[in-house]
């Protein structure tokens, strides 16, 4: 498998103006940085991991009442407590970045934007500046992951690797995908391999998501026929021929069929491979007033961690692999 | 023992998969609140149509149908809770999910479910209906 080579760091509880707003329990949040603008953070949880009913009850008391009537109606314990740790993912996340004021987790609103994305509904107090966060949740039932970024857009997608496709892949391919998209699929002999790019194409794609959730669109509002994703490698666009999503070091592009100009030069895309056991889709708008910023490689900081309990950040470690699109770890 | 004037009681009692387990408490003649599953749904009105999507349109049939293409795509246990009123996202489908649940259906129903409709199912009965619906076009 993997090892982890990051740092661990453990956090002891320690009293400072946090503490009264909290659950006595809770210990108090590590700040972190902001990303820089050209920053994307990505935190994620493995469910396998925190098994203690009373840090999961810890986790409960920081949400809404609405968040928790929404954990209630899941079936299941896995379903719920994913559904737990997304929310106590996002609410802790957002409330150590530092800022000029403490925030405290539980008193995170949010609000959903006019396409349903899900967006931090900053309650303004005097002269306070919200800082200018956004963020994204996915999640499997084995893995929680919210991406951050400052300023742009972030929309991300998470997919177990091994999960497996009732139906024929084709037949989904010749639905869901475009045209040239379906060619790639089926001239993969292979069928481990055909599953593997498929999955990989999904994640990118219709899960996609990542895509459309950068937008702070629906699912809807982007027909998934109406454009590739395809690597474009570097030195000239071949269209009969295009490489599988397997090129670490060229560009994902998103062309559309309908309207070629509009939606491709817009967005970064990278694709990862996440704690050997997903692949996570993250797609930031490429912020234009950065001079030079264009052709940049995404620049990516990752942490797993236990929301309240450690971090480690394993970017750079066989816990984050690019896959495609240009990444580059810190 | 709900006393109900009017077409609200038909539904009612057509309604299997939904209504089964639960206790009516009637908390005036004109208005009755349905516990189910633990929630209560709003008061029916007897002079108003339902305010809640009791839904005559689908047949009980389809509903099992829908119920059993579901609990095998998301591999539920065979004794697990699902009913008309279960939404997808709260037994755990995602978007893959969706979309393997709708051409699992489209197989089963010989129908052909459009990108756009498949979006609005949020629930088995959504399903139910549309399927019902979409059957009668191609009859």
């Amino acid at each position: 498998m993997f090892s982890f080579l990051g740092r661990r760091v453990n956090f002891e509880m320690n009293l400072c103006c946090f503490q009264r707003n909290f659950s006595a329990a809770l210990p108090s949040l590590v700040p972190v940085s902001l990303p820089s603008k050209k920053e994307t953070h990505l935190w994620y949880v493995l469910p396998d991991e925190v098994n203690s009913e009373t840090l999961l009850n810890q986790y409960l008391e920081i949400l809404s009442p609405y968040e928790k009537e929404s954990i209630y109606r899941k079936h299941g314990h896995q379903l719920k407590k994913s559904a737990l740790l997304a929310r106590a993912l996002v609410r802790a996340t957002i409330a150590r970045y530092q800022t000029n004021c403490q925030i405290n987790p539980r008193s995170l609103k949010f609000r959903k934007n006019i396409y349903g994305k899900p967006e931090v509904d900053w309650q303004n107090d005097d002269d306070w500046c919200p800082p200018p966060l956004h963020f994204n949740i996915s999640h499997t039932s084995s893995l929680v992951a919210c991406g951050v970024t400052v300023d742009v857009p972030i929309g991300i997608d998470v997919e177990e690797k091994q999960r497996r496709i009732k139906n024929n892949i084709l037949a989904f391919a010749k639905r869901y995908f475009s045209h040239e998209e379906l060619q790639l699929l089926a001239s993969i002999a292979d069928p481990e391999i055909q599953h593997q790019e498929f999955i990989k194409l999904w994640t990118l794609k219709v899960g996609q998501e990542a895509y459309v959730k950068a937008l702070g669109r629906g699912f809807s509002a982007a027909p998934f026929k109406t454009f590739t994703i395809w690597t474009r490698v570097e030195t000239t666009v071949n269209f009969q021929h295009f490489e599988a999503l397997d090129s670490e070091a060229s560009e994902i592009v998103v062309e559309s069929s309908d309207d070629p100009e509009n939606l491709t030069n817009n967005w970064k895309f990278a694709l990862l491979d996440l704690a050997g056991s997903h692949y996570a889709a993250i797609c930031v708008e490429k912020d234009n007033s950065i001079g030079g910023e264009t052709n940049a490689p995404m620049s990516l900081a990752v942490w797993k961690t236990i929301p309240f309990v450690e971090d480690e950040r394993v970017s750079g470690t066989g816990a984050v692999v690019a896959i495609s699109g240009s990444v580059k770890q810190f | 023992m709900a006393s109900v004037a009017g077409t609200t009681s038909l539904c009612m009692t057509s309604m299997s998969c939904s209504l089964k387990h639960t206790q009516g408490r009637i908390s005036s003649v004109n208005s009755v609140s349905l516990p189910i599953n633990g929630k209560s749904f709003p008061s029916l009105r007897s002079r108003s149509a339902p305010r809640f999507r009791v839904s005559c349109v689908a047949k009980p049939e389809t509903v099992k149908k829908v119920c059993d293409i579901v609990k095998k795509q998301l591999a539920l246990p065979e004794d697990s809770t699902v009913t008309g009123e279960s939404k997808f996202a709260a037994l755990g489908a995602d978007s893959l999910d969706t979309v393997e649940i709708v051409m699992g259906l489209e197989e089963e129903f010989g129908i052909s479910v459009e990108e756009e409709s498949a979006q609005s199912i949020l629930t088995v009965q959504d399903a139910a209906e549309l399927i019902e619906k979409l059957m009668e076009k191609n009859a």
